[in-house]
C-alpha cells in the first residue's frame, strides 16, 4: 500500500469514527471513549518505547499525573477544564524531565525496571498528599456527554498520530531511531542524545497526560489506585508491541484489536480477559516477535512459514 | 535504643526470606540473562502449595517446603524449555515482555483457582516467640530465616561443586565454549530456569508462613526482588544475601520512622539510586 493510499484510508476512518455518537449505542460509545484513549496511550509509549527504544514501564505515571491535574484543579481551585489539563500536563511534563535526566542513562534491563515500580510510588505519595483526596480520591464536576468525550479522544488520538508521524519522517525521528538502532554510533553522529530521549519522553508524557485528563472528567471520580493503574501499563505496551512498536499505525490497530477482543471476553469473566492479554503476549512474542504490522508485510511472501522462520531466528 | 534493636532484628528475619526471594531470580538473570518478571508470581505459586498442603493434607509447612520446590521445578522446567527456550535469543525487550505475560497469565489462572481471598498459614507454633537480648524473637520467623539462608548456602555449595553447577557458571560465562564441551543449551537452561523457579517456590513457602497471601502479591515481590538484585549486584548468591539483609533493614526502619505506606517508595528510591550511581550493585565488581 502507498502512503498517501494509506493517508486516505486513515481519513475515511476517522471520518467514520467521528459519527459514531450519532448512531452508536452508549455502550458503543462509552467502549469507543476505553478504546480511543488506550490507543492514546499505546501511540504515546511508541515515542520512547517504540521510535526510541527505551521500554518504559511506568508511563501510567504520566496518565494519572494529567487526571489529577485536572481534578486537582477544578475540585480544589474551581477552575476549568482546560486550565486542569494544562496543570496536569505541566506536572507530567516536569515530572518526565525530572525524572528522565537520571532515569534516561540506564539501558535496557535497568531503564526497564528502574521505570516498573514508578506507578507503586506514585500511588503511595498521592494517597498521602491532602490536596489530592488521599485514598479515598476526588470526585469532579458532573458533565453528561459521552458523545463530546468521545469526539474529544478521537481528536486527542489523531492529533497523537500525526506526532508520531511526523516523528517518523523528520530529523528528529531519525535521531530517536539511530538512538535505538546504536546509541553510541548517534552520539557520534552528532545527535544530541540526553536531549533527544527526554524530549520524547516529555512528548510521550504529553498526550498521556491528556488522555488522564480526558479520563477523569468523564469517569468523574479519581482514586491514587485507578489512576497510576499499573494494569494500564501492561495494556498499553501490548497494544503498542501488538500491533507493531515503531510503526505509525500498528500501536493503534494493536489498541482497537485488543480492546474489542478484551471487551467480549471480558463480558463473561473479568479475569479471563487478562488471562488473554498475557496469553496474547505471550503468543506474539514467540510467532511475531515484530509485531502485526511486520506480519502483514511478510506473510505475503512467506506464507505460515514466516512463524517457522521467526522461531527458528530466536529460539536456542 | 530497644526499639532499636528490636527493628534491626526484624528486619534482618525480613531480609534473609528477602534474599532467598531474589536468589532465584539473580541466577536466571545471570546465566539465562532473562529477567523474569515472573518471578513473584512464581513465588505466590509456591506460597499456595504450601497453604494447600498445610490445610488440605496437614503437613507442616516446613516439610511442604521440598515438595513445594520440586512443584515449581517442574514447572518452570517445562516453562523454559518450551516456551521461552523459542525466544531466548531475541532482542532484551521480548524476552522481558514474555515473561511479563507469563506473570499476567499465571496471577490470574491463580485467581480464578484459589480465588482472590487472603490466606494464611498458621501452624500451631505461629504465635510462639523467644526472648533474644530484649528483643522479641518469633519461632516462625527465625525458622525462615535460618531455611532461607541454608537454601542460599546450599545453592552456593551447588554452583561450586556439582559437576551441573560448574556447567551452569561456565554456560553464564561463554555458552560457545560451554557448547564445545558438551553442554546441551536447551536441557541446561531449562534446568537453570527450573532452579530459579524452585527458589522462588522455596521462597513462597516460607512467605506464607510470615504474611498473609493473595494471587497479586506477585509483582510486588517481583520488585523487591529486583531490588535487592540491583543493590546486592548479580555476582555472587553472598551479595544477594548482603543486599536482602540491607533492603529488610531499611524497610523496616522505614515502617517505624517514616510510615509503612513509604517502604515500597523507599526501597525504590534506593533501587534507582543505585542503579544510577553503582550500575554492578553496591557490592558488585566495577564494569
Amino acid at each position: 500500500m502507498k502512503f498517501s493510499t494509506k493517508l486516505a484510508l486513515a481519513g475515511v476512518g476517522i471520518a467514520l469514527l467521528a459519527t459514531v455518537p450519532w448512531w452508536g449505542s452508549a455502550v458503543l460509545v462509552q467502549f469507543g471513549i476505553n478504546a480511543l484513549i488506550l490507543a492514546t496511550l499505546a501511540q504515546s509509549w511508541n515515542i520512547i518505547g517504540g521510535y526510541t527504544g527505551y521500554p518504559s514501564f511506568g508511563n501510567s505515571v504520566f496518565y494519572g499525573l494529567g487526571g489529577y491535574g485536572v481534578a486537582i484543579a477544578m475540585v480544589q481551585y474551581g477552575l476549568p477544564f482546560p486550565i486542569g489539563l494544562a496543570i496536569g500536563i505541566s506536572l507530567a511534563v516536569g515530572f518526565a524531565i525530572l525524572l528522565g535526566l537520571p532515569v534516561l542513562r540506564l539501558r535496557g534491563h535497568y531503564f526497564a525496571i528502574a521505570t516498573l515500580g514508578l506507578a507503586e510510588v506514585m500511588t503511595a505519595i498521592v494517597s498521602n498528599l491532602e490536596i489530592a483526596g488521599r485514598n479515598v480520591g476526588l470526585i469532579l464536576p458532573l458533565v453528561k456527554g459521552d458523545a463530546l468525550f468521545f469526539e474529544l479522544s478521537l481528536i486527542l488520538l489523531v492529533v497523537t498520530t500525526l506526532a508520531v508521524m511526523w516523528i517518523s519522517r523528520s530529523r528528529f525521528g531519525f535521531g530517536l531511531i539511530a538512538i535505538r538502532e546504536n546509541e553510541q554510533a548517534a552520539a557520534v553522529m552528532g545527535v544530541n542524545t540526553t536531549l533527544y530521549k527526554i524530549v520524547a519522553f516529555a512528548l510521550c508524557s504529553v498526550f498521556a497526560a491528556v488522555a488522564g485528563g480526558i479520563h477523569a472528567y468523564w469517569i468523574t471520580y479519581l482514586d491514587p489506585g485507578s489512576a497510576f493503574d499499573v494494569a494500564l501499563n501492561v495494556k498499553m505496551i501490548i497494544m503498542a508491541v501488538f500491533g507493531g512498536p515503531g510503526t505509525i499505525f500498528g500501536p493503534v490497530l494493536g489498541a482497537f484489536v485488543l480492546s474489542a477482543i478484551s471487551e467480549i471476553l471480558a463480558a463473561k469473566v473479568t479475569s479471563l480477559a487478562s488471562i488473554f492479554f498475557g496469553i496474547v503476549i505471550v503468543a506474539a512474542i514467540v510467532f511475531m516477535p515484530r509485531g502485526f504490522a511486520d506480519l502483514v508485510r511478510r506473510f505475503r511472501q512467506s506464507g505460515w512459514r514466516y512463524f517457522q522462520e521467526n522461531i527458528r531466528t530466536y529460539r536456542v | 535504643m530497644q526499639l532499636l534493636w528490636q527493628i534491626l532484628v526484624n528486619g534482618v528475619l525480613l531480609g534473609g526470606l528477602y534474599a532467598l526471594m531474589a536468589l532465584g531470580l539473580v541466577l536466571v538473570w545471570g546465566v539465562l540473562n532473562i529477567v523474569n518478571l515472573a518471578h513473584g508470581a512464581l513465588i505466590m505459586l509456591g506460597a499456595y502449595a504450601c497453604y494447600y498442603l498445610f490445610t488440605g493434607l496437614g503437613w507442616d509447612p516446613f516439610a511442604a517446603l521440598p515438595v513445594a520446590m520440586a512443584l515449581l521445578f517442574c514447572l518452570g522446567y517445562l516453562i523454559q524449555r518450551y516456551v521461552l527456550n523459542l525466544v531466548i535469543r531475541g532482542p532484551m525487550f521480548n524476552t522481558l515482555l514474555i515473561t511479563f505475560g507469563l506473570e499476567v497469565v499465571i496471577t490470574y489462572v491463580a485467581q480464578i483457582a484459589f480465588s482472590a481471598d487472603f490466606r494464611t498459614v498458621n501452624p500451631s507454633y505461629a504465635g510462639a516467640n523467644f526472648n533474644f537480648f530484649g528483643a522479641t524473637v518469633p519461632l516462625a520467623r527465625l525458622l525462615a530465616f535460618g531455611v532461607a539462608l541454608g537454601l542460599t548456602f546450599g545453592l552456593w555449595l551447588f554452583l561450586e561443586h556439582t559437576r551441573i553447577g560448574r556447567a551452569i557458571r561456565a554456560t553464564a560465562q561463554n555458552l560457545i565454549g560451554a557448547r564445545l564441551y558438551g553442554v546441551n543449551p536447551r536441557h541446561l537452561y531449562a534446568l537453570t530456569f527450573g532452579i530459579g523457579a524452585a527458589l522462588a517456590g522455596a521462597a513462597g513457602t516460607l512467605y506464607g508462613v510470615v504474611s498473609q497471601i493473595n494471587p497479586y502479591i506477585g509483582s510486588g515481590l517481583t520488585g523487591k526482588s529486583f531490588a535487592i538484585a540491583i543493590i546486592g549486584g548479580l555476582d555472587k548468591s553472598i551479595y544477594v544475601l548482603a543486599g536482602g539483609l540491607f533492603l529488610g533493614i531499611v524497610e523496616a526502619m522505614t515502617a517505624l520512622y517514616i510510615g509503612p505506606t513509604y517502604t515500597d517508595v523507599v526501597s525504590f528510591g534506593i533501587l534507582v539510586l543505585v542503579l544510577i550511581v553503582r550500575p554492578t550493585g553496591l557490592l558488585g565488581r566495577t564494569a
